[in-house]
């Protein structure tokens, strides 16, 4: 029995130690945990426009996010435009958009195209809030700019349309910037949330989070 | 017709052995992953979570569309800690009919809610071993793999049982 006994105690120990020489590996492989100086620093770079809300806001929520993508639609529609309402707005949080259209979505990259054409003007939040809100119209026809025409006025459409033509390399080189850093960061899918607080960037769980939950998240980072 | 208890009672301790051995084999390996699984919702991103653990893996959870809010929060904050004991208790191998019963049930709950998600097409991460692992036909095939296991061991320590009883 004691022999017994001795042997499942080995077993625990070196099954213990393949987990420890095993795992951390694997889980640090994606979305390490960022412990630096240069975290925030290295947050920005992106179009000033893309950003919502205070620069001094004690956390950082960074949304790699395609315009096709249902799920980002959902987790704009049920989430972020709570968090927008409660913690952007009262300084808390800085939202930052990343644009990672996926190859598999056939317009969002011109859909992507054109949001970041409204960041360069200031019109990013109607721009996102109108794609998202009729993507299951230009998602299946692919007319984006009627959709955004309905939405905007006509001056505001005009300024749009010589905005993307104007800044067309900067929202190309926005885009790739975007895509090189979800890349970088082995993003899988989208919405892939990024949260730092405290020079601290911790993945969320990919494929969007419910706002009773983000809200516990936030409210806890905002106690530490 | 004499020959035949002879034979029986020669090959009977051999074969008693190895099942035991067969059995000590798949509790370890049950208990591993058990541990395994409870360290990846406790160890992620690089570091240790002891902390906030609750709010990655209620994230998770709460991706099935299954649960109301604080069932949610609830399971994300004792699932790694059942899953670390449950492990804990098949590598030692006490109780082992009971350990391996209540494994078998737990991942039986875990396989039917993977599956309904999967029907369902929802693109969510499995949330078995770390938050970033994506739910598909692999992971049910892996998850239903431990479960054969899993029976396999609770069989077999109730069939070792009932023989020691009888002897």
């Amino acid at each position: 029995m004691k022999r017994h006994h001795s042997f499942a105690l080995a077993a625990f120990l070196a099954g213990a130690a393949i987990l420890a020489v095993t795992i951390p590996a694997r889980s640090g492989s994606r979305g390490a945990t960022v412990r630096s100086a240069q975290a925030r620093a290295s947050l920005s770079a992106s179009l000033p426009g893309k950003e919502i809300g205070s620069k001094d806001a004690p956390i950082v929520i960074e949304v790699f996010s395609d315009f096709e993508c249902p799920a980002c639609r959902s987790f704009y529609e049920t989430t972020l435009r709570q968090v927008i309402d409660n913690y952007v707005s009262t300084g808390k949080v800085l939202l930052i958009h990343r644009d990672f259209p996926l190859q598999m979505h056939a317009y969002s990259r011109e859909a992507a195209r054109w949001a970041d054409a409204a960041a360069e003007i200031g019109y990013f939040q109607t721009v996102e809030s109108t794609l998202f809100g009729k993507q299951d119209v230009w998602g299946a026809n692919g007319k984006i700019e009627d959709v955004l025409s309905g939405a905007l006025s006509a001056a505001d459409m005009k300024k749009l349309r010589e905005a993307e033509s104007k800044y067309s390399s900067q929202i190309e080189a926005s885009i790739a910037h975007d895509l090189d850093l979800g890349n970088q960061k082995h993003i899988l899918q989208t919405p892939t949330v990024f949260v730092t607080a405290k020079g601290k960037t911790e993945e969320l769980p990919g494929g969007g989070v419910s706002y009773p939950l983000m809200k516990q998240y936030l409210d806890y980072l905002l106690r530490q | 017709m004499t020959g035949t208890p002879a034979a029986t009672s020669q090959a009977s301790p051999r074969a008693g052995g190895l099942g035991r051995r067969l059995l000590l084999i798949g509790r370890i390996a049950l208990g591993v992953t058990f541990v395994a699984a409870a360290y990846t919702k406790l160890h992620f991103n690089g570091e240790w979570h002891l902390g906030d653990y609750q709010f990655f893996f209620a994230m998770t959870i709460d991706s099935y569309k299954m649960l109301p809010i604080a069932a949610v929060e609830w399971l994300a904050r004792i699932l790694p800690w059942l899953e670390l004991l449950l492990g804990g208790v098949l590598m030692a191998g006490a109780g082992l009919r009971w350990a391996a019963s209540a494994a078998s049930a737990l991942l039986c709950v875990f396989i039917a809610a993977m599956l309904r998600a999967y029907l369902l097409h929802l693109e969510i991460n499995c949330g078995c071993f770390g938050p970033n692992e994506k739910l598909g036909g692999l992971s049910l095939l892996r998850d239903s793999s431990l479960l054969a296991l899993s029976l396999a061991v609770a069989a077999g320590a109730f069939l070792i049982r009932k023989r020691e009883a009888k002897v």
